[in-house]
């Protein structure tokens, strides 16, 4: 614990400073989840009421899912080197899988009697989409990108591999000097990221499934 | 004057034989109530769709407050039209009171205060006591209650027109009747023209001014619920409104139907009850037999002018005359 401890450790003028690799940190997760819902939200709303189309792609993000992270960056070493792209890219491949998934799965559940009871009594496609397909979709598409940042602030450590700083330099960094202490700060850190990025996002999930039943806590 | 003008109008949904609705043609005069009567698959949600242009007709027009609804624009024709469905169909993620509300909402004009004052006027209308359910959810009231806010949400832009598709569907027979009521209470205070699809032929003769009879898509029948027990157009009619029942005939028939003027009693020199023309057979027969008396004397209920009497005999005579040759004593449900 020690290593958390350490006023220097929060220097923020020195870049390999715990705040300023958090920072780095949340840079990462934060690109990674923006360019992967820009790619599935589309996408899930395109293969929803498609069930080939769907079988398809959701059988090709299956099979990248399968792939070790580590080779994936071993890989894209070879063709865009040390770069933020070999960081993000293994990052937004993983989070395809749950978010297509979800957002389609979203877009089916609605329930199409709703639609027409908007039509019904005059609301325009506008208002149909934010009052009555939107809420009703929204709360499974929260739930997949729940889980998506979840595993993406664990998996971003190691963005370190593709020389992209992060929490993930307190780990692998310090390995090698067998500095456990530190090891261990950085493993507290990106576990506490999750915790607090699944509890907000929960919130989110709850206050969006109003008067439908609780959302579940796993 | 005619609220809503049905011309010709057609629709034949694509890939299916025959039309769903056929060249149907009638006027449903502005503050009446319209019942749309017919088996299942008769055309009776099709033509009410068309109205407010939920599907578009194949042919013909609608016409209302003597403009083609095919001619307006459909989200303003929508906002001024009621629409009740059997499933409801409340929106989950809000309150019943934002699902009351949400129509006047879309319709725009309303302030909050006011809103919030129709909100619990329209839940208390319903019988659902706005300080317990206004801040429920959908998935916490019954299903007899849903409906009951699927109604107090049509109603809440207080729209002139009203179409309601098997509203009363899922309630039990006393909520039912109690809504039925509420209706009848609503449509003598406010006078709203309301096109009701039914598959209860009590409660399309207990509400509707005029009933229309669908069979395959066509017109069959239109008429107040007397015409249709009186001269049924034809077997399918007669069948679907029961006009074999015998305690339907004394329920709505009219005494002047059944009226003779020489009568032991007439002999005897009136010394007899009397009754006004526009009490029913059934009223007529519990009173001869609660009094004892051979006749009743009926009086014109504007002129009270004599008209003539009413025996037990003379309404035996016009039900065995209604009925035909046959007998048979069943009640035609659809
Ligand atoms: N979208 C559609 N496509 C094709 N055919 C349809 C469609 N909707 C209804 N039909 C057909 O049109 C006919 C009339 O249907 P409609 O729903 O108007 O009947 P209804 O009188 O309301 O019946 P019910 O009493 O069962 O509600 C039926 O034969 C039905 O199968
Ligand atoms: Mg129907």
């Amino acid at each position: 614990m020690n290593y958390l401890l350490q006023p220097y450790n929060y220097d923020l003028s020195d870049p390999a400073s715990i705040p300023n690799l958090f920072l780095d940190h949340l840079y990462l997760v934060g690109i990674t989840m923006l360019i992967s819902l820009i790619i599935a939200l589309p996408l899930g709303i395109l293969v929803a009421r498609r069930p080939r189309l769907y079988l398809l792609v959701i059988t090709i993000a299956d099979l990248l899912y399968t792939v070790p992270a580590l080779a994936l960056i071993a890989i894209l070493i070879t063709i865009t080197g040390l770069s933020l792209a070999t960081a993000i890219i293994p990052l937004v491949i993983y989070t395809q899988l749950v978010l297509i998934r979800n957002t389609a799965t979203a877009i089916n559940g609605i329930d199409p009697l709703l639609l027409e009871v908007g039509k019904a009594m005059g609301m325009n496609p506008r208002q149909v989409l934010l009052r009555v397909a939107l809420p009703q979709a929204l709360p499974t598409i929260i739930a997949g990108v729940r889980i998506a940042t979840v595993t993406t602030i664990g998996i971003a450590a190691l963005a370190y591999l593709a020389g992209q700083s992060g929490l993930g330099d307190l780990i692998f960094k310090n390995i090698a000097t067998t500095d456990f202490d530190a090891v261990v700060a950085g493993g507290i850190l990106i576990a506490l990221l999750a915790v607090v990025a699944d509890l907000l996002l929960l919130a989110v999930q709850t206050v969006l499934n109003r008067g439908r039943t609780s959302v579940s806590l796993a | 004057m005619a609220k809503i003008s049905f011309h010709a109008i057609t629709k034949q949904y694509p890939g299916t034989s025959r039309p769903a609705v056929d060249a149907v043609s009638f006027d449903v005069a502005e503050g009446s109530t319209c019942m749309l009567v017919g088996t299942s698959g008769s055309g009776k949600t099709t033509l009410l769709r068309m109205v407010n242009r939920l599907i578009e007709p194949t042919s013909g027009e609608i016409v209302i407050d003597g403009k083609n609804v095919l001619q307006e624009n459909p989200i303003a024709l929508r906002r001024r039209i009621g629409y009740v469905i059997q499933q409801v169909g409340l929106f989950p993620h809000l309150t019943i009171a934002e699902n009351v509300r949400v129509t006047a909402e879309i319709a725009g004009g309303w302030t909050k205060q006011r809103l919030d004052k129709r909100v619990d006027e329209l839940l208390e209308l319903v019988g659902l006591p706005p300080a317990e359910y206004r801040k429920r959810f959908p998935r916490q009231l019954s299903g007899g209650q849903q409906q009951r806010v699927g109604l107090a949400r049509a109603l809440a832009t207080d729209p002139a027109i009203m179409l309601m598709d098997e509203p009363f569907g899922a309630l039990d027979a006393i909520t039912r009747e109690r809504m039925q009521n509420e209706l009848l209470r609503i449509q003598r205070d406010v006078q709203k023209t309301i096109l009701f699809v039914s598959h209860d032929i009590q409660e399309a003769f207990k509400l509707g001014e005029q009933i229309a009879v669908l069979d395959q898509g066509k017109l069959i029948q239109l008429g107040t619920p007397v015409d249709l027990l009186a001269q049924p157009a034809n077997d399918f009619v007669r069948k679907l409104v029961g006009g074999d029942s015998i305690l339907r005939q004394l329920e709505y028939l009219p005494v002047i139907d059944a009226l003779e003027q020489d009568t032991v009693a007439s002999a005897r020199g009136g010394d007899v009850p009397t009754f006004l023309s526009d009490a029913t057979l059934l009223q007529a027969m519990l009173k001869l037999l609660e009094t004892n008396a051979p006749a009743l004397a009926v009086q014109d209920k504007d002129t009270q002018q004599q008209l003539g009497f009413i025996t037990l005999a003379s309404i035996n005579r016009e039900i065995t005359h209604a009925h035909g040759h046959k007998t048979e004593r069943t009640e035609t449900a659809i």
